[in-house]
């Protein structure tokens, strides 16, 4: 077993996505660093770490809207990372992404985007079958009844509820969330994470949430992953991680900036007040 | 500065090979969805967007083209007592060379730049992603329908094109100028061919997948933010203009020597 993981051997007997020494670098800059990782079905799985780890590029990586520089991704034992983008169209059926700031179509109403993957991937003959779909889509996540209003006109958190709701009209077997709460206050926060919740509960989905919201994440994981400069740190369940000694994870989950960053910030504060104060204002 | 300069070398040889490539595959998806009924509606969508709300600003520069070519040519043909000659100059140039390349450098700024923008929005909110990440292509779902749209009305919109600028020339040669109208026409139905006509529609098709093709792919690989979006939109109009004067240059030698073929000794009669 991997000594930053726990339960890692257990969870391969019954995995959905495999992640084999994953690097993935964009011109000179390393985001991911040999990341091996296994996600079991019907859990919820929290990528955790600090902004601009890689989470967001890793579980790209697990519908392929990335491709790795090296290593491997597989689906049900399948690799997919090298299937061309017609070969993954089925695979991706497969999924729902969430995206971080929803990602609707703001040309289309609520319904039109809802309806979008439906109708790409089925001959729909009745219109009045296809709104019902969508009134129970929109049911699900709470917001019957905004069918007709643009994306525009929704707040942020209603566009990711609305967002959630495009997620599931495939009904699919794993959704992947990238920052579901971010930029949400608590209380919407709060409603995104027991929507999640809702989802693996009724759905019996694979989850797999993206995120720094330490609070969400203990509330919606069985497993918690943390990513820091490319690599996987930590992997266990919630206790595991609360406890895990890894300075770097302690320092994130309890928000604590380090001391070598506040030095930093304290010399940077000294010099750029001096540097940047104007002359007329000097004594 | 050597290392500098080959890097750039291998940067603009593998930006041209992804163009390359973005521009073969939406030429087959296009093609590909011209079977497929569920592309119609999209098709369709586009025409209006890209070729009804077109016709109003490519027919004012068709008729400024004629007009402007009627007061600059009347001078040098007056002075030789040609001046009845006035259409056949005037028509020929704008159906030919004129009327063609104007409407698509307009339609490069219309058009294309909408295009563009429209397209990196959608790339930098992740929208682009989003129609991938259900499982659709989105050179099937958002390229293909703008570039049949494009290629579709590029030459009709040419044709109003030619239409405004043979009335606006005409106009000004008869009000301003009082040329006889009978040996106006007369001589311009002379030396103005159909195949004169048809060379400058043809060069539409070109024109149009010229600009859909480069407007697309700027806004599919559009950088991040407003300044990337603004950035796209002017390099997807540079790149269209200087690829509409090359199409033009590259099918005026086509046109010459196919004439050339099917009508050698045209040249000794004219």
């Amino acid at each position: 077993m991997d000594e930053h993981t726990d339960g890692l051997a257990d969870a391969r007997a019954e995995s959905i996505i495999e992640v084999e020494h994953l690097t993935k670098r964009f011109g000179a800059k390393l985001v991911l660093d040999d990341v091996s990782l296994v996600i079991e079905k019907g859990k919820t799985t929290v990528v955790i770490g600090p902004s601009g780890c890689g989470k967001t590029v890793l579980i790209k990586h697990f519908i392929v809207l990335q491709r790795p520089s090296e290593g491997q991704v597989r689906f049900e034992g399948r690799r997919i990372d090298d299937l061309s983008e017609r070969e993954l169209a089925r695979v991706r059926t497969r999924f729902g992404y969430l995206f971080q700031e929803g990602a609707l179509f703001d040309s289309m109403t609520v319904a039109e985007n809802i309806m979008f993957p439906i109708r790409q991937h089925y001959r729909v003959k009745s219109s009045r079958e296809l709104e019902d779909v969508v009134k129970a889509k929109l049911a699900m996540v709470g917001l019957d009844g905004f069918q007709n209003y643009y994306p525009a006109r929704l707040s942020g958190g209603q566009r990711k509820r609305v967002a959630l709701a495009r997620a599931i009209a495939l009904n699919p077997e794993v959704i992947l969330y990238d920052e579901p709460t971010t930029g949400l206050d608590p209380i919407r926060s709060d409603i995104i994470s027991e929507l999640i919740l809702k989802l693996e509960r009724e759905l019996g989905i694979t989850t797999v949430v993206v995120t720094h919201d330490m609070k969400s994440a203990y509330k919606v994981a069985d497993r918690i992953i943390m990513l820091h400069n490319g690599k996987v740190i930590a992997d266990g369940n919630a206790d595991y991680i609360r406890n895990h000694p890894h300075p770097v994870v302690q320092q994130f989950i309890n928000g604590q900036v380090s001391e070598d960053d506040l030095a930093v910030l304290r010399m940077s504060g000294s010099a750029g007040t001096a540097q940047f104060l104007p002359r007329d204002f000097e004594e | 500065m050597i290392e500098a300069l080959g890097a750039r070398a291998i940067q603009d040889v593998v930006q041209a090979g992804h163009f390359g490539r973005f521009a073969w595959r939406s030429l087959l998806t296009s093609l590909r969805s011209c079977a497929s009924r569920r592309t119609y509606p999209l098709v369709w969508t586009q025409m209006h967007i890209i070729g009804v709300r077109s016709v109003p600003v490519i027919m004012i520069t068709g008729a400024f083209v004629g007009m402007t070519l009627a007061v600059q040519a009347y001078d040098q043909l007056a002075g030789m007592g040609l001046e009845e000659h006035l259409g056949q100059l005037i028509n020929l140039s704008v159906v030919k060379e004129l009327g063609p390349v104007l409407a698509a450098v307009m339609l490069a700024g219309r058009v294309g730049g909408a295009l563009t923008a429209e397209l990196g929005t959608m790339n930098v909110t992740e929208q682009i992603d989003a129609v991938r990440s259900m499982g659709t292509d989105p050179i099937r779902f958002l390229v293909a329908p703008r570039f049949l749209a494009c290629i579709l009305l590029t030459p009709v919109l040419i044709i109003y094109a030619d239409l405004m600028g043979v009335i606006g020339g005409a106009l000004v040669s008869f009000l301003q100028f009082g040329i006889n109208s009978r040996a106006y026409w007369d001589l311009s139905a002379y030396g103005v061919d159909f195949w004169d006509v048809g060379v400058g529609v043809v060069k539409g098709f070109f024109f149009g997948a010229a600009i859909a093709v480069i407007s697309c792919y700027k806004g599919f690989t559009c950088r991040e933010g407003a300044q990337g979006v603004g950035q796209a939109c002017t390099d997807a109009f540079v790149a269209s203009f200087i690829s509409i004067l090359a199409l033009d240059f590259a099918l005026a030698v086509v046109s010459k020597n196919v004439y050339a073929i099917f009508w050698p000794l045209k040249s000794l009669v004219g």
